[in-house]
């Protein structure tokens, strides 16, 4: 793995990754026998009353305030104090930049001794293959036996996405709400020019085609009717209000598996159609982080958009800065694309979140179970996502209401609850509506009504992932590649003229097919079959 | 001299030599242990010792993926135009540097020409898109307010090879004179001072005197160069390169971060660059062959 890195920090930094993986993943080599006869003894050495340590991944977002670390803050000392004293374990978490989660966590699991004893991703096809390579402890017996919280918590049909070979390897964590985007129209635009909101995709394209030509926010040269970004939250409302779903309400579950699909060439055709009639941003293919995007949306030159659910409504978030900005702007949540048959198809999350993995070489297996088990028990995931009563929320009807005048030192204790309580993706209560509810009251008062009409907007005619319960190979061998192939066909194919359309489509998907497309395709046709 | 008196005179030598032969053993030649992994099903937790021999399954398996000549083809054609722009340009900065009078205003340009070489290419590559960009770039918004039309430097791919070009050797072109100022400080002054009596003029003097004296450097560089055509950096194409040039932007460099560390497949990852280096050895000795052959300079 000779990569010639000669300028530049990153290159340099990524060589040493590379040679320290070599030489760690040397070492295990070298002491993979004694790991394992070790790791077969897995029995809590706590109990023995030796105090022991126990290793967890925690995701670094570098969004630390003073005095708090990423590992060092109210939340890591509440785990230690309600988890680790009286268990005789020092919890010890290892934190991982959430940009680089999958490589950094490839050295780390190389590392027999280096990797913590709880990691998590969300990529099933990285899960299957330390599952299948042989490098994650077996969970089942150990959650039957001190797990009985966190398996009531997570429930059956979560569980199930652990399993590969009938086997459990990961605890999949459970997600709170599994809608996903929603769309949003500059009503003070509309008002201007006295439209109504469009209903359908062909009123939407109406509508942008008014917002480019009489530019109702006085904004100059500078509209940009949809603002888009090389990023799923933009083109996948629109894609999938165009492709056709393998099975009922169900599709296949990764991005990169959009062009199977019928329709999506028609989904491509429209965009061709938007950026060459210069309806979306100019710039979109060089704004994968949409950094860009909401630039534009915040100076108020953009008509409209779609995005995560959540994503505009934070304090001092997109929607603020946007009402700030420019005075008189309106924002109003809309559900515009319709597919063939009237329906505001989009896609929503499966119903896990996280895979949350214990490495074979980990000796610590027990107590790492114990941990979330203790997670899952009393209120301690209410603490973790909510903080304290009485000083961060009141329990309103049993669902905790964020107080808008809590003190910023409350507030910043719980920044990263949401990192912390990996068994939960999202407030969990138990049913979703409830689910909805205490995640919405952890907003801002003003956004709390937008955000309702959003997550409705979003849980609107889904099209959920398929699980086949089984690793799709394919996936595994060509998936990176494939997503990178997804972007170059949706930029190709929407930046290119008109009347090259054809041509450049076609060029694309054949290149697509030939990275691993088609054999990705068979397999899944295969697997729906056996599915069936 | 004997040797122990030797080693005494000049023991500080290699002490300072020390250092460098540690690096090289533990960075350079350590490492080499994991190429035995192109040959190997490289399990992750078995780890190198414990994975199963495959032969050259993995090299087959390379040698099939369409993306894998692509790639090669952009990192030799990316190369090749980094040699023909990038290579000249410091040698002609180096002799306008060496020619200037003023010292203090040729100590300031020289100052000024290294800044870009400290500036990390992921903060170029912010300037680059502020720049460059069809939309809020400010190039274009000048072109734009001249109603011209933009010029997509960014998301064409012959514009784009240009930028590429361009911000390369805006980074490196002034670092790069280092070491033909440093030749050229060695050459005897009383030749310049004899060209001018004998009538010489300046463009003269360049050629018959500054350039054959960094004629060896030249050489070795070039060669140097050429032993790199196959390896090429990872920040400079990936932050540079975006998803509408992919079919240029797309180099070994990336392509082994995206097969290896992203995916996980270290197998094809370490073919790939095993493949880089036998094919960076060849060209390195190939091009100092060819070199002494013609000019009698060479780097071994």
């Amino acid at each position: 793995m000779a990569v010639k890195a000669r300028k530049g920090v990153l290159s340099r930094a990524l060589a040493l990754a590379m040679a320290t993986a070599m030489t760690v993943s040397l070492l295990a080599g070298c002491s993979s026998k004694s790991a394992e006869g070790e790791a077969s003894s897995k029995n809590g050495a706590a109990e023995s009353g030796k105090r022991v340590t126990l290793k967890v991944e925690v995701f670094d977002r570098g969004n630390s305030p003073a005095p708090h670390t990423i590992t060092n803050n109210y939340l890591t000392q509440f785990v230690q104090k309600e988890f680790g004293d009286p268990n005789n374990i020092d919890v010890q978490f290892v934190p991982i930049q959430r940009s680089e989660e999958v490589t950094k966590l490839n050295v780390l699991m190389a590392s027999a001794s280096d990797v913590p004893d709880i990691v998590f991703v969300y990529d099933s096809s990285v899960f299957y293959r330390y599952a299948q390579q042989g490098g994650l402890t077996e969970v089942g017996p150990l959650l039957d036996e001190h797990g009985p919280n966190l398996k009531k918590f997570l429930g059956e049909e979560t569980l199930q996405y652990g399993k590969l070979d009938g086997k459990m390897y990961a605890i999949p964590g459970k997600r709170a709400i599994t809608g996903r985007y929603a769309s949003y129209i500059r009503q003070d635009w509309l008002d201007a020019l006295n439209l109504p909101a469009p209903q359908t995709t062909e009123e939407l394209y109406n509508t942008l085609k008014a917002f480019k030509e009489k530019d109702p926010g006085k904004v100059g040269g500078k509209v940009i009717p949809m603002g888009m970004a090389l990023a799923p939250a933009q083109y996948e409302p629109l894609i999938y209000s165009f492709i056709k779903p393998v099975k009922g309400d169900l599709t296949y579950p990764q991005r990169y598996e959009m062009p199977f699909h019928e329709g999506f060439k028609d989904a491509m055709k429209f965009m061709n159609k938007l950026y060459n009639e210069g309806l979306i941003s100019k710039d979109f293919s060089l704004d994968e982080d949409k950094s860009q995007l909401v630039k534009d949306i915040q100076n108020g030159n953009v008509g409209f958009f779609s995005d995560d659910v959540d994503r505009i409504f934070y304090d001092d978030g997109i929607l603020d800065n946007l009402l700030k900005n420019v005075s008189g702007s309106k924002l109003a949540a809309i559900d515009a694309y319709t597919n063939a048959e009237g329906k505001h198809a989009k896609s929503r999350y499966a119903s896990n979140g996280l895979y949350i993995m214990i490495p074979k070489s980990s000796k610590r297996a027990v107590e790492a179970i114990k941990y979330l088990d203790w997670m899952a028990s009393g209120d301690n995931l209410v603490h973790m996502y909510s903080g304290v009563e009485g000083e961060n929320y009141e329990l309103v009807d049993g669902i905790p209401v964020m107080k808008p005048d809590a003190p910023q030192e409350a507030v910043d204790r719980i920044y990263n609850g949401g990192d912390m309580a990996i068994i939960s993706n999202g407030k969990n209560f138990g049913d979703v509506k409830t689910n909805e509810k205490a995640w919405i009251f952890g907003f801002p008062e003003r956004n709390q009504e937008m955000l309702r009409q959003s997550i409705d907007i979003a849980n609107q005619d889904t099209i959920g992932p398929i699980a086949f319960g089984k690793p799709i190979e394919a996936e595994a061998k060509y998936g990176t590649a494939l997503l990178d192939k997804l972007n170059v066909i949706i930029v190709k194919s929407t930046m290119c003229k008109p009347e090259e359309f054809e041509q450049v489509y076609e060029q694309e998907m054949k290149d697509f097919m030939a990275k691993g497309g088609a054999e990705l395709q068979k397999e899944l046709e295969e697997a729906l079959k056996e599915l069936k | 001299m004997k040797g122990s008196a030797y080693i005494k005179r000049y023991w500080q030598l290699y002490a300072l030599l020390l250092l460098p032969i540690v690096y090289f053993l533990i960075f350079r030649y350590g490492p080499m242990y994991g190429v035995q992994i192109a040959f190997k099903d490289f399990n992750l937790f078995q780890g190198i010792a414990g994975s199963e021999w495959i032969g050259f399954d993995a090299f087959r398996q390379v040698f099939a993926m369409p993306d894998f000549y692509v790639t090669l083809r952009n990192t030799f054609m990316l190369n090749f135009l980094d040699l023909i722009v990038s290579f000249p340009a410091p040698i002609l900065l180096a002799i306008m540097l060496f020619e200037m009078r003023s010292v203090w205003f040729k100590k300031i340009s020289q100052t000024i020409l290294y800044i870009p070489h400290f500036i990390s290419w992921v903060i170029i590559g912010g300037i680059v898109y502020q720049l460059f960009g069809n939309q809020s770039g400010m190039i274009n918004n000048l072109l734009m307010n001249m109603g011209l039309d933009p010029i997509p430097f960014l998301t064409e791919k012959n514009p784009w090879l240009l930028t590429y070009l361009f911000t390369g050797v805006w980074q490196s072109a002034g670092w790069g004179t280092i070491l033909y100022l440093a030749a050229l400080t060695g050459v005897n002054k009383e030749l310049f001072e004899a060209a001018e009596v004998d009538g010489a003029g300046r463009l003269k003097r360049i050629w018959h005197i500054t350039l054959p004296s960094i004629k060896p450097t030249i050489v070795t560089l070039l060669i140097l160069n050429l032993g790199k055509m196959i390896s090429i950096g990872f920040d400079r194409p990936y932050i540079i390169g975006n998803v509408a040039v992919r079919e240029y932007s797309d180099v070994l460099s990336t392509f082994v971060y995206r097969v290896g560390l992203e995916s996980g497949q270290y197998t094809l990852a370490t073919v790939v660059g095993l493949f880089q280096a036998v094919v960076g050895l060849v060209f390195i000795l190939g091009s100092n062959y060819i070199s002494k052959k013609l000019t009698g300079d060479g780097i071994m």
